[in-house]
C-alpha cells in the first residue's frame, strides 16, 4: 500500500503506467482526425475550387488534454486509490477493538461505528485478525470478555450489530475479562480503544487500570471525540408554576446552548426551553414554564441535539397530576351546587389534579399527595394516628374551617384555635368585612394578587403565638391570619381559616381561590403513602439512544419499595415500570438520577496514540469514481470528435453538451423559477423569529400537502412574504402568526396589506393564545392590537355555525388547531364586492402548529387537549380555509339546497 | 449492356430480374403520363378520341367513304367526318446511363431511375399521340400503344452514346442526363445532332445534394467513375458558395449550348415530382 497524502493506493505498481502518457500524447499528436468519406458525382465541379481556410490537421491541444486526462484517470482508477485509508494501528499483532458502548457513546454512535469499521477495513486489508471487547455489561455472564480472535471481515457483522446500551460501561469488569482472556491469548496485540471519554466510577479512577493493561499488551490507540461535551439531563424539580430542568456536562472549551424539549406521550413537543452554557461550564439550569394543565401532559424531557439515554428523562406521577383526596363534613349534600362544602373545591382542582373521594381510611390506603378536609374534625384514635403518620411521611393536609371545626378543634392544625368563630360585619358586629392583605414574600402564594372584592366576614381565630406570624401564609387587612401552615415531618398541614364554600367569605368565588389551591397541590412533594413490595414489571425500556421500546428479554421486575434505590443496568434498563395495561400506575426509572456528574476520564498512559472520532471522513474507495470520470471524459471526447468530423450537427452537439453539463444545475434553476407565480401558494408573513417562521412554514407545507391529497386544488410550496416588499397579489391566503413582540407594520406594509384585503385577499391572524392554549403566548393579543391598529379591519363577529368557513369543504362544528375552544372572528358585514368573503380571520388556535409536518413526516407539535381527532379536525379546517380562499362563498349557496330539493321533489 | 454473347444463363437471369422490374416502371410511367394527359385534354379538346377532329357539311367532291352516316342520319344534311391532321414525327429519346447517374443522396430516387421514368412517361405520351418513338442508337422505331413494355425492355438493354446515324432529318430529340461531363462533350453531342437538322431538348436531372452541397466538416469526396482521384476538403461549408457559383456557371454554359443549336434546356431535381417536369416537356414538344 502506497500512501500519498490522504490517498492510498492498493495496487501502486499500476501507477508505473503513468510514464506511458507522453507516448499516448505523441501518438495522438501525429494523427489528424480521420476525414469522413462521401461519394459525390459532381466532384468535377468541386475539383478546382480555391480552399478559403485550412483547419489544422493536428489534434487541438484541448482535445489532447482531454484524452490524456482520461488516460491518466483510468490508470489512477485501476490502481485502486483509497481516500483517507484507516490510519492502521501500530504494531502488527492481532487487532483488539475495545468499544465503550454505554449511554455516553450514543450521541455520536454512527461516527464511532464508522471508526470501528474503518479499523476493521484496515485490519482486513493487512490480513490481521481481530477481537472485540465491549465495556458495557449485559446480563449474560462474561459479557465484558473479549471475543475470540477471528478474521476482521467476520467481526464486521458483529460491530454493525452493536448498539449502545442505556447504562454505563463497567471498566473494572472489562479489565477482569481482558485479563482472563489474556491467559489464553498472550501474543502481541495492537489495541484501538473507542472511548466515550467519561469516567464512569463515582469516585476514583476506573479507566487507567484498563488503559495500562491494554498498553502492556501492545501499542494502544485511543480514539476519542474531540471538543464535544457529554451531557446528562437530570430529573427536573417541580415548582408550583414551573419545572426546573438542569443538566451536567463535561467541560466544553466553547460555550453553547442546550435545548430541552418537553414531550407528550406520543413524542410530540409541547414546549422547549434553552439552557445557556458558558465556556467551561459543567452545569446549567433553566425553567420550563408551563400552565399546570399542560405540564401534566409532559411525559418526557429530551435534550434536543443529543440522542442518548442520559439526555432523556421520563416524568412519572411524581411530576404530574397529583392525586387529591376530598373529604367533607360527615353529612350528605357536600357537593350541592353553590352551597355544598366541596362544590368549589372540586371545580377549582379538577382541571389540575386527580380528585378522589371516600372515607379518610379508604383514601389513605392508596397513594395520595394532598388530602383536603373541609370543616371535618378528625376524631381521636385510629383516624388521627393514620393521618398524622401520613403527614409525617410527606402528605399535605389542607383543612378548611367551619362551624364544626370551630367547635371541635383537634391537634392536626397548624395553630391552636380559639373556640368559636369571629364574625365581622354581622348584625352583632361593629366591624366591616375584612379585605385580604398582600401575601408575604415568604408565603408560597407570593406573586398572586388578592382581588379587592374578596372579603371575609367570618373566620376562626388563632391563639396568639410567637410563631404565628411565620406560620401565616395569608392575612387579612387587619393582620389576623387567614391561611396558616406548619411543617410536620416530611409533610405539612395547611389551614384555611374560612369555609370552602361562600358561607364565611367570598374567597371561593374569586379567581384567586383556584390559583391558591393549585399552588398548594404543586407544592406537595408528590405522592406519598403506602408502597408495598409488589413487583413493578418492565413496560417500556429505553435503548442507548433514549428511544423507548418493548422491554427486551432478561429485564427483571423491580419491587415497588426498592424502586428508589434501583440503579439502571442490564437487569433494569431505564424506562417505564409498573402495571401493564391502560390506567395502571407506571413509574419511571431514569438513568440520570443515579449517575454521578460526568467528568472526563484520566489521561491514558504515556505512549498512547490518539485518533479523533468523527470529522475524519470514512475510508472511501475512489477507484469507481475515477473510472467513471474517465468514462465521462471519453464520452465527451467521442462527442467532440464526431462534431469535428461533421458527423453531428452543431445544434445537436450543443444540446448534448448542455444536457451533460447542465443536468446537475437543473434543480437550482427550478428553484429560481419557483419565484414565478406559476402555482397557487399560501403565503405567510415573515416575523422576527426564524424558528416561529419555520413552524408556520412547516404547517403550511403540511396543509398544502393535505389539501393536494384530499381535494382537487394543487398548492405549491408556501411562500414567505414581507408585506410592502413582496407582491401579495398572487397569494389567495396570507397566514400571519402574531408573536408577543410583534410591532406595527410600516406604512408601506400597511398600504400593501389594505390593498390586498380590499382586492379579495384573506389574512388569517393567529395569536396562538386562545382556548386550551391560553397562556402559551402571553402578550400576543396586545401585539395583535398593535399590528392591526392601522389596518382596515372590518367590524368583526364570531364565526357562526352557518358561516361558509364551517362548510366550504367539510362540515365542521368548531375550528380547532393545536388548541381548541377559543373563538374565531370574521368580518361581520358581508361585502358584496368580494363575494361576501371576509378579508380577515382572527383566532388563536395555532393552526400552523397543528398542521406542521417535520422532515420525518410526523407532526412535531402535540395538540391540546389532544387526540388524533383534533388534528384531523385542524386539517379539515385548513382545507375549508383554503377552499374559502379559493372559491369564496360558492358553498354559501348550500342554504338554498333544501328549497331546491323540495322543488325537485315536486 | 448488350451482353447477349455471354453466358445465356446469366442473360436469362438478368431478363427475369428485368421482367420483374419492368411492369412497375411501365406502370409508373403510364401513371405519370396519364396525369399529364388529363391535364392537357382538359384545356385543349372537347371530346374523346385521337383521330376525330370535326364534322363538316358534305361538299361535292368529297369521297363517299368519308361520310359519317350516323351523323348524317340525324338530320337532312350529309356530314363528313374530318379527322385531325396527323403527321407522325419521330422523337428520339436518350438517357444517360453513366456511373454518375447511379447515385442519390438520402432516400431520394437515383438520378438514373428518375431519368428512365421521365423518358418512359414521355414515350407513353408520345405513343398515345401517335408519334413514333425511337431510342437514340437503336434503329428500331416504336409506334402504337402497346409497345411501351418492349420500349422499356429495349431501354434497359441499351446504353449507347447520344449519337445516331440513322435518325431521320428534322426529327426531335430529348436527352436526359446530369450533364456533369465537361461542356465540350455535351457541345459535341448536341452539335452532331443539330447538324442533322434535329431539334431537341436537354433535361438536366440533378440530385438536390449536388445543387446545395449540404455537407460540413472535413470530408474526403470520392468519385463514382473509376480511376478518378478522391478529393479531400477540410471544411466543406467554406466552399459551398463557390460551388453554387460554379454550378450556375456550368448550367449557363449548357443553356448556351442548347440555345446555339435552337434547343431548349430545362432542369429537374429528383426531390421534385416528375409530373411537373413531364408537363413542361410535353408542352414544349407539342406543336402549337
Amino acid at each position: 500500500m502506497l500512501q500519498l497524502g490522504p490517498i492510498g493506493f492498493v495496487l501502486p505498481w499500476l501507477l508505473l503506467a503513468l510514464p506511458l502518457l507522453p507516448a499516448i500524447w505523441w501518438l495522438l499528436r501525429v494523427t489528424p482526425p480521420a476525414p469522413r468519406r462521401q461519394v459525390f458525382p459532381a466532384l468535377r465541379l468541386l475539383r478546382d475550387l480555391p480552399v478559403p481556410e485550412q483547419t489544422p490537421s493536428r489534434t487541438p491541444w484541448w482535445l489532447l488534454l482531454l484524452r490524456l486526462t482520461a488516460a491518466a484517470l483510468i490508470v489512477l482508477g485501476l490502481a485502486r486509490p483509497v481516500w483517507g485509508p484507516g490510519a492502521g494501528t501500530a504494531g502488527d499483532g492481532p487487532l483488539l477493538l475495545v468499544i465503550d458502548d454505554g449511554w455516553a457513546s450514543a450521541p455520536d454512535w454512527p461516527a464511532r461505528a464508522a471508526a470501528a469499521q474503518a479499523a476493521l477495513d484496515t485490519a482486513s486489508r493487512e490480513g490481521r485478525r481481530a477481537a472485540l471487547l465491549t465495556t458495557a455489561p449485559t446480563d449474560t455472564p462474561e459479557s465484558t470478555r473479549p471475543s475470540a480472535l477471528m478474521p476482521a471481515e467476520e467481526l464486521r457483522a458483529r460491530v454493525t450489530a452493536l448498539r449502545p446500551k442505556s447504562w454505563a460501561p463497567d471498566r473494572a469488569a472489562a479489565l477482569a475479562g481482558f485479563q482472563s482472556w489474556r491467559q489464553n491469548n498472550s501474543g502481541a496485540l495492537s489495541t484501538l480503544w473507542l472511548a466515550d471519554g467519561l469516567e464512569h466510577q463515582a469516585e476514583g479512577d476506573g479507566s487507567t487500570p484498563l488503559a495500562e493493561a491494554l498498553a502492556a499488551a501492545g501499542p494502544l490507540t485511543l480514539a476519542r471525540t474531540e471538543n464535544r461535551a457529554t451531557r446528562l439531563l437530570l430529573p427536573p424539580r417541580a415548582e408550583p408554576d414551573r419545572l426546573l430542568v438542569s443538566l451536567r456536562q463535561t467541560p466544553a472549551p466553547a460555550g453553547g446552548q442546550a435545548t430541552v424539549l418537553a414531550r407528550t406521550g406520543d413524542g410530540r413537543a409541547l414546549a422547549s426551553t434553552t439552557i445557556d452554557l458558558p465556556a467551561g461550564a459543567t452545569a446549567g439550569e433553566a425553567a420550563l414554564e408551563l400552565p399546570l394543565e399542560i405540564r401534566n401532559q409532559v411525559v418526557r424531557l429530551d435534550l434536543d441535539e443529543d440522542e442518548s439515554a442520559g439526555a432523556a428523562v421520563l416524568l412519572d406521577e411524581r411530576f404530574r397530576r397529583r392525586p387529591v383526596g376530598l373529604v367533607g363534613p360527615a353529612q350528605s349534600g357536600t357537593d350541592t351546587p353553590l352551597i355544598g362544602a366541596l362544590y368549589y373545591l372540586e371545580r377549582s382542582l379538577s382541571p389540575t389534579a386527580e380528585l378522589r373521594s371516600g372515607s379518610i381510611e379508604q383514601l389513605l390506603a392508596r397513594q395520595l399527595s394532598v388530602l383536603v378536609l373541609a370543616d371535618r374534625p378528625v376524631s381521636e384514635g385510629r383516624e388521627r394516628e393514620a393521618l398524622d403518620r401520613w403527614v409525617r411521611e410527606g402528605g399535605t393536609l389542607v383543612r378548611f374551617a367551619g362551624p364544626r371545626l370551630a367547635e371541635h378543634p383537634d391537634s392536626l392544625l397548624p395553630v391552636r384555635l380559639r373556640a368559636g368563630e369571629r364574625q365581622l360585619g354581622g348584625s352583632l358586629s361593629w366591624e366591616q368585612p375584612q379585605h385580604m392583605a398582600p401575601f408575604p414574600d415568604s408565603s408560597p402564594f407570593a406573586g398572586l394578587v388578592p382581588p379587592a372584592e374578596v372579603t371575609v366576614s367570618t373566620q376562626v381565630l388563632a391563639e396568639p403565638d410567637p410563631r404565628l406570624s411565620e406560620r401565616s401564609w395569608a392575612r387579612l387587612a387587619d393582620g389576623t391570619p387567614l391561611v396558616t401552615a406548619e411543617t410536620r415531618g416530611a409533610g405539612r398541614i395547611v389551614l384555611f381559616h374560612v369555609t370552602a364554600n361562600a358561607e364565611w367569605s367570598n374567597l371561593p368565588l374569586s379567581g384567586l381561590f383556584p390559583d391558591m389551591l393549585r399552588r398548594l397541590v404543586a407544592l406537595s412533594s408528590g405522592v406519598a403513602g403506602a408502597e408495598g413490595s409488589a413487583p413493578l414489571a418492565p413496560v417500556e425500556n429505553m435503548d442507548g439512544f433514549g428511544r423507548l421500546g418493548p422491554a427486551p428479554g432478561g429485564v427483571a421486575a423491580i419491587a415497588a419499595n426498592a424502586f428508589a434505590e434501583t440503579k439502571p443496568g442490564p437487569r433494569h434498563p431505564p424506562g417505564w415500570y409498573g402495571v401493564p395495561g391502560e390506567g395502571g400506575e407506571r413509574r419511571a426509572l431514569n438513568l440520570s438520577a443515579s449517575l454521578p456528574a460526568p467528568r472526563p476520564m484520566a489521561a491514558p498512559p504515556a505512549g498512547t496514540g490518539f485518533q479523533a472520532i468523527g470529522g475524519v471522513p470514512a475510508e472511501r474507495d475512489l477507484g469507481p469514481w475515477l473510472l467513471g470520470a474517465a468514462l465521462l471524459l471519453l464520452a465527451l471526447d467521442l462527442l467532440l470528435s464526431l462534431g469535428q468530423r461533421g458527423l453531428i450537427g452543431r445544434p445537436a452537439r450543443l444540446a448534448l453538451l448542455a444536457l451533460a453539463l447542465l443536468a446537475p444545475l437543473g434543480s437550482a434553476r427550478a428553484q429560481q423559477a419557483g419565484d414565478l407565480p406559476l402555482v397557487t401558494r399560501i403565503g405567510y408573513v415573515v416575523t422576527d423569529d426564524p424558528s416561529a417562521d419555520d413552524v408556520v412554514r412547516q404547517g403550511l407545507a403540511g396543509l398544502s400537502e393535505y389539501v393536494n391529497r384530499r381535494t382537487a386544488a394543487a398548492l405549491g410550496e408556501p411562500a414567505a412574504v414581507k408585506p410592502g416588499q413582496d407582491d401579495l397579489s398572487v397569494l389567495p391566503l396570507l397566514y400571519w402568526a402574531i408573536l408577543p413582540e410583534a410591532q406595527a407594520p410600516d406604512p408601506a406594509a400597511v398600504a400593501a396589506l389594505n390593498d390586498y384585503m380590499r382586492n379579495g385577499g384573506i389574512i388569517l391572524f393567529d395569536t396562538r393564545d386562545e382556548g386550551s392554549g391560553e397562556g402559551f403566548s402571553p402578550g400576543a393579543r396586545e401585539a395583535l392590537q398593535r399590528v392591526t391598529r392601522s389596518l382596515a379591519i372590518p367590524p368583526l363577529a364570531p364565526v357562526t355555525a352557518e358561516h361558509v368557513l364551517t362548510r366550504s369543504f367539510y362540515l365542521l362544528q368548531d375550528l380547532p388547531g393545536r388548541f381548541a375552544g377559543g373563538q374565531v372572528w370574521v368580518s361581520r358585514e358581508e361585502d358584496r364586492a368580494n363575494d361576501s368573503v371576509s378579508p380577515v380571520i382572527i383566532g388563536g388556535h395555532d393552526w400552523a402548529g397543528a398542521w406542521a409536518v417535520d422532515a420525518r413526516g410526523s407532526n412535531p407539535f402535540a395538540a391540546i387537549p389532544g387526540g388524533t381527532r383534533q388534528r384531523t379536525l385542524a386539517y379539515r379546517f385548513g382545507v375549508n380555509l383554503v377552499m374559502y380562499a379559493l372559491t369564496g362563498n360558492y358553498k354559501g349557496d348550500q342554504v338554498h339546497v333544501p328549497a331546491i330539493l323540495e322543488r325537485l321533489g315536486n | 449492356m448488350a451482353e447477349t454473347g455471354t453466358a445465356p444463363r446469366a442473360t436469362a437471369l438478368r431478363a427475369e430480374a428485368l421482367g420483374a422490374r419492368l411492369p412497375p416502371l411501365v406502370v409508373a410511367a403510364e401513371r405519370v403520363a396519364a396525369t399529364v394527359m388529363q391535364g392537357v385534354h382538359g384545356r385543349r379538346r372537347a371530346g374523346q378520341g385521337d383521330a376525330f377532329w370535326q364534322f363538316r357539311p358534305y361538299t361535292p367532291g368529297d369521297a363517299l367513304n368519308r361520310l359519317d352516316w350516323r351523323q348524317s342520319a340525324k338530320s337532312d344534311r350529309l356530314f363528313v367526318r374530318e379527322t385531325e391532321w396527323e403527321a407522325a414525327q419521330s422523337v428520339a429519346l436518350w438517357r444517360d446511363a453513366g456511373e454518375t447517374m447511379r447515385w442519390s443522396s438520402g432516400n431520394l430516387p437515383q438520378k438514373g431511375e428518375r431519368a428512365e421514368l421521365l423518358l418512359l412517361a414521355l414515350a407513353s405520351l408520345l405513343l398515345r399521340g401517335g408519334e413514333r418513338v425511337r431510342l437514340l442508337g437503336l434503329r428500331r422505331a416504336f409506334a402504337g400503344r402497346g409497345v411501351l413494355p418492349s420500349l422499356a425492355e429495349a431501354l434497359e438493354r441499351h446504353a449507347p452514346p447520344p449519337a445516331d446515324e440513322s435518325l431521320p432529318r428534322h426529327a426531335r430529340a430529348v436527352l436526359f442526363s446530369d450533364f456533369l461531363q465537361p461542356l465540350e462533350e455535351t457541345r459535341a453531342a448536341v452539335g452532331a445532332l443539330s447538324a442533322r437538322g434535329v431539334t431537341g431538348h436537354l433535361v438536366q436531372v440533378l440530385d438536390p445534394a449536388e445543387e446545395t452541397l449540404p455537407y460540413t466538416g472535413r470530408i474526403r469526396f470520392e468519385a463514382l467513375t473509376a480511376g478518378e482521384a478522391p478529393l479531400l476538403l477540410p471544411r466543406v461549408e467554406g466552399v459551398r458558395a463557390l460551388y453554387a457559383e460554379k454550378l450556375a456557371a456550368h448550367r449557363a454554359g449548357l443553356s448556351t449550348i442548347a440555345g446555339a443549336a435552337g434547343w431548349r434546356f430545362t432542369t429537374h431535381r429528383t426531390d421534385a415530382p416528375p409530373e411537373a417536369a413531364l408537363l413542361a416537356l410535353w408542352q414544349a414538344l407539342s406543336p402549337g
